[in-house]
């Protein structure tokens, strides 16, 4: 599958306040620690080889599952799969409780999930829409009934 | 880089409801010509394929620090993605017709993780304001919108502009920083308002600096998320008073949908 690596890159070299070397583990068996410096940027977490400058992968942080190890570590599991859990470990217990609760906080379903229910509360306590000052009320992506939702399609013959 | 495809492809697939999906051109970057495929837009990744029905996907664009400008000098109904910085792609895309066109662009221009992350924050300020105002019965006004009303470069704000916010570079974005280069459409580029911090100067391997550090000091995303919206809205709402003029001379009624605020 094709994807816009250099702008996946460009994206890894933005600042980002979660931003350390950990230990980390993958998840296949018989990986070990390594050093990685390990990036969160909006909902992708990268990791980088200690020295250089292009990351070795990026980890789309959704539908995963963050947990905590043990005092200085976490896991994070994906699909839903207990065994595919990628393992950090953190400098104290202080670095590991940050990372898990920022993880949690920048996938976007969450973000999505915090808007709705925003939407619902400012509507709810103020009668009014906080969305239609920004033209975005209609789109499919903000509706309070998400799970609902119908997806619109363009099946206009081209 | 590595992207772990299987958990693209797993979101994508999963039961959270897709934001937008139907047929747009693309253009092939080589030979200029444009081929359909069907796009599914989920969060802030763009996925395509060749029809509904496969199972394969061709491929995704991250969309992150990209601006959506609508491209008529490409052709009818043209629309791009614009990755800013050197070396970065543009995706040129046309839309079956001026409708679809317009709703892509819309449903792309709010996609990223950077604007659902400034409208969070900007609505959960507004969610304790009105949970104080409770009480007394008064509803506030959003003091978001304490629209910029001088700029030397821009165009003049008029007042709130109840249309898509266009030209999202990302300088708009706390997370993310900016190339500057020269102004090819003014109201796309950054404001400048902010100083701004050279990110590569940025050693990678250390922590990153304090929040308050990067280049929107004294930003309050809180506030300013009103601001940007007003802001870019000005190039939106230009560019679609043009589109609609175009519509006029067939469908002689104003579009009732826009509010005219100014």
């Amino acid at each position: 599958m094709r994807f816009n690596e250099k702008e996946l890159v460009s994206l890894s070299r933005q600042p980002s306040e979660m931003a350390a070397e950990l230990g980390m583990r993958g998840h296949k068996k018989g990986d070990v620690v390594k050093k990685r410096l390990v990036k969160l940027v909006v909902n992708f977490l990268f990791y980088f080889r200690t020295d250089e400058e292009e990351p070795i992968g990026a980890l789309l942080l959704e539908q995963c599952r963050v947990e905590r190890e043990d005092s200085q570590s976490f896991s994070i599991a994906f699909l839903d799969e207990a065994e595919r859990k990628y393992l950090f470990e953190c400098d104290s217990e202080e670095q590991c409780g940050e990372w898990v609760d920022s993880i949690v906080k920048a996938s976007y379903e969450s973000m999505r999930k915090n808007l709705i229910f925003y939407r619902t509360e400012i509507h709810r306590l103020t009668g009014k829409d906080p969305l239609e000052q920004y033209g975005i009320s209609d789109e499919t992506r903000f509706q309070v009934n998400n799970g609902l939702q119908l997806t619109p399609r363009d099946t206009s013959s081209l | 880089m590595k992207l772990h495809e299987k958990l693209l492809t797993h979101y994508l697939s999963c039961t959270s409801p897709v934001d937008k999906e139907g047929y747009l051109y693309k253009k092939k970057e080589r030979n200029a010509t444009y081929q359909r495929r069907w796009f599914v837009l989920k969060a802030n990744l763009l996925f395509y394929q060749e029809r509904p029905a496969d199972r394969h996907l061709l491929g995704v664009i991250v969309l992150e620090g990209c601006a959506v400008r609508r491209s008529e000098s490409d052709g009818q109904f043209a629309f791009s993605l614009v990755f800013e910085g050197p070396g970065l792609k543009t995706y040129r895309f046309a839309a079956g017709d001026g409708q679809i066109q317009e709703s892509w662009v819309k449903a792309l221009l709010s996609a990223s993780h950077c604007y659902l992350s400034l409208l969070v924050r900007d609505l959960g300020r507004q969610y304790e304001d009105a949970k104080q105002q409770q009480g007394s019965g008064t509803s506030r006004h959003s003091s978001s919108l304490s629209a910029l009303k001088h700029s030397t470069h821009f165009l003049p704000v008029q007042g709130r502009a109840a249309v898509v916010r266009e030209g999202r570079s990302f300088s708009a974005c706390p997370v993310l920083q900016t190339q500057s280069t020269t102004p090819k459409v003014v109201a796309k580029k950054s404001p400048k308002l902010w100083p701004r911090r050279n990110a590569h100067v940025t050693p990678l391997n250390g922590p990153a600096p304090l929040y308050g550090e990067w280049p929107l000091v004294g930003f309050d995303p809180l506030e300013d998320f009103g601001k940007l919206h007003d802001y870019y809205g000005q190039e939106v709402k230009k560019a679609r008073e043009e589109w609609l003029g175009s519509r006029r001379a067939k469908d002689e009624s104003i579009d009732g949908h826009l509010i005219d605020l100014g």
